[in-house]
């Protein structure tokens, strides 16, 4: 029964991101990796969320909304940057509108999963990582 | 080359010699603003040539042509928030990309610009534009979205259940790619173009490639060009399984979705084992030796024709999946081409224009653009249908002739090259131009106009009149991508 405690609900905001980060997040949902059957999901409001995972360099556009939607995911919360654009090393991390990724623009993230795009697998073995990490002291 | 020096307040050659292509039937490429009061208009002909005309000007504007052709309006836009040229006689001009935050004198791509500006710290919405009146409601949609996709804020005006005007507010993506790609070396060029968008990537790579070569006056082998041919309907078919497999979902016919869903992902894990790369990033370059194992392409296509012809069953069969797209999101093919439409939408109302019946690198192929005429999401369904089969025969092709024909060659562009030079290819999403001008072997200007930048004021005039909810199924039938216009 214990591990059914460990569910983990997933807000996602793109800051910025070309699209293939998506792409590959929206795989999880598919038959193939099949997220949900690990209780992982992704929820449509901060709200229900117990992680946020942010992709993209964070525009300046962006910026604002993403800070508005991490304050409102409730605490305890995890910060999760996917991707390189996220993780501060990708291509136009130094372009004019980017502010450099998710840990110089908000805070450091408690997880980063590198790649460009990391692959849907990659993305789903870091994740259920942060399930069993920490936060639950019923584990 | 024509300069055409506007001194007086008419500017009347500049609107009428663009207006002449547009009547012609010529497809606009780009309009480029560069530094030093400059502009460049680029038109692909129908005889596949590339017509220039440029426009300089002395003063704080030059004239609009937006009234005469309204695609352009977007472009112009652009040049203002960006450059800050006052395109005169603008219907709309108000913000496109810049947000109440950029500094007033902050204009990225002019010299003196400021590489990390100092945001004004205010909120960065734009002002609406609205419908007001009796029962008229205001509903605002994002930059956040309730699902995993990009970041655009939507601002519907309605009544009842119906959309009199939306609003898109786009650029939330804004990286400033263009001015990434200025002063680099040719050699860093290929990995920043491979990732303007995740879903054209090889588009915007042949559009590098294929630029540098005609300017260094180079014709790729034989070899390499049919190389090419394989990743760009390889990249068609992975971007069109994902948009045929979201218009299901947007109706919740989700076996259709999930078993298309399935098809992307075999064929996506097939390309990475073929080019290395699940979006085909980095996979084009000047002498990309024909490594990919053929045999590995050869069973992966033979593999989705299979589960291809499954899932057609599965949706041509479906008599209520067609009633819910026929007659929604209707784009009259007046309006498309008034307003420049590209690619799939621009097929669905009814043009049959396909630029890989222009592009030299498909001249040894038959290429037939695919046509419907309903102009509703139904049209754009069945044009995505028609081009998935036609690209897998192209692909068959192409796999027969690069088996006869080899290349050992090495070619490097020279290093100091200059001049400015226009690339056009089909990406999935539509005719995809880039503007390139070169100084010494570096960028000196990047300028790129993709598909989804043409078809956005194109799918917020397709929604007006339709009910709010079938908004969701009216945009993934257009499936444009934030980031190839955000950039």
């Amino acid at each position: 029964m214990r591990q059914f405690m460990r569910s983990l609900q997933l807000r996602h905001v793109d800051a910025g991101s070309c699209n293939a980060c998506e792409q590959e997040l929206s795989a999880l949902l598919s038959k193939e990796y099949d997220i949900q059957q690990y209780g992982i999901d992704f929820v449509a409001s901060p709200r229900h969320a117990d992680a946020l995972l942010v992709t993209g360099p964070v525009t300046d556009t962006m910026k604002t909304a993403l800070a508005k939607v991490w304050e409102a995911v409730p605490r305890p919360r995890r910060l999760v940057a996917i991707g390189d654009c996220a993780a501060g090393c990708g291509v136009c991390q130094d372009a004019y509108a980017s502010h450099g990724g998710v840990a110089s623009s908000l805070e450091s993230p408690d997880l980063i999963i590198r790649g460009c795009p990391p692959t849907p697998e990659h993305i789903l073995n870091q994740l259920r990582r942060l399930q069993w990490k920490d936060g639950n002291p019923n584990i | 080359m024509s300069y055409l020096l506007f001194k007086d307040a008419s500017g009347d050659s500049w609107v009428r010699t663009n207006m002449k292509h547009k009547m012609n039937g010529n497809q606009m490429l780009a309009l480029t603003g560069l530094r030093g009061r400059l502009l460049k208009a680029h038109w692909l002909t129908t005889s596949g040539d590339i017509a220039e005309e440029s426009l300089q000007w002395e003063g704080p504007g030059f004239p609009s042509l937006s009234r005469f052709l309204p695609e352009a309006a977007w472009d112009e836009r652009e040049i203002h928030d960006l450059f800050g040229y006052v395109p005169d006689g603008h219907p709309e001009l108000r913000p496109l990309v810049r947000t109440p935050r950029w500094p007033k004198t902050f204009f990225p791509l002019q010299d003196d610009a400021d590489s990390h500006p100092h945001w004004r710290d205010v909120e960065p919405d734009n002002p609406s534009r609205i419908v007001e009146g009796d029962g008229v409601t205001v509903m605002k949609v994002g930059p956040t979205h309730a699902g995993i996709i990009e970041s655009g804020h939507f601002v519907f005006s309605i009544m009842g259940e119906n959309i009199l005007h939306l609003d898109a507010h786009l650029f939330q993506n804004h990286r400033g790619m263009e001015k990434v790609l200025e002063t680099r070396l040719l050699g860093q060029v290929p990995a920043l173009v491979s990732r303007i968008c995740g879903a054209d990537s090889v588009s915007h790579q042949f559009n590098f490639v294929s630029a540098v070569e005609q300017l260094a006056g180079r014709r790729a082998p034989e070899a390499v060009q049919w190389d090419r041919i394989l990743l760009l309907e390889s990249e068609r078919i992975l971007s069109h399984l994902n948009d045929l497999a979201q218009i299901p979902a947007g109706v919740g016919f989700q076996v259709a979705n999930q078993r298309g869903l399935a098809m992307k992902e075999k064929w996506q894990r097939g390309l990475a084992a073929i080019f290395g790369h699940r979006f085909l990033f980095d996979t084009l370059d000047f002498d990309r030796e024909i490594l990919c194992d053929k045999d590995g392409l050869r069973t992966l296509v033979r593999s989705l024709e299979q589960s291809w012809s499954q899932w057609r069953r599965l949706v041509d069969h479906h008599r209520g999946f067609h009633d819910r797209m026929q007659g929604v999101g209707v784009v009259r093919q007046s309006d498309a081409e008034r307003l420049g439409a590209a690619g799939v939408a621009a097929r669905a109302s009814g043009l049959g224009f396909d630029a890989r019946t222009l592009m030299p690198l498909y001249q040894g192929i038959e290429v037939e653009p695919a046509r419907a005429d309903g102009g509703d999401v139904e049209a754009r369904f069945q044009i995505r249908l028609q081009e998935v089969e036609s690209s897998v025969r192209i692909l068959k092709i192409a796999l027969d002739q690069v088996s006869v024909t080899s290349s050992n060659s090495f070619w490097q562009p020279p290093c100091d090259l200059s001049g400015d030079v226009v690339s056009y290819s089909e990406s999935p999403h539509g005719l995809n131009a880039h503007m390139i001008r070169f100084e010494d072997g570096r960028i000196q200007r990047y300028h790129v106009r993709s598909g989804a930048f043409r078809n956005w004021p194109v799918l917020a005039l397709a929604v007006a009149g339709n009910a709010v909810a079938d908004f969701p199924l009216i945009n993934k039938s257009f499936e444009l991508c934030y980031s190839c216009s955000d950039r």
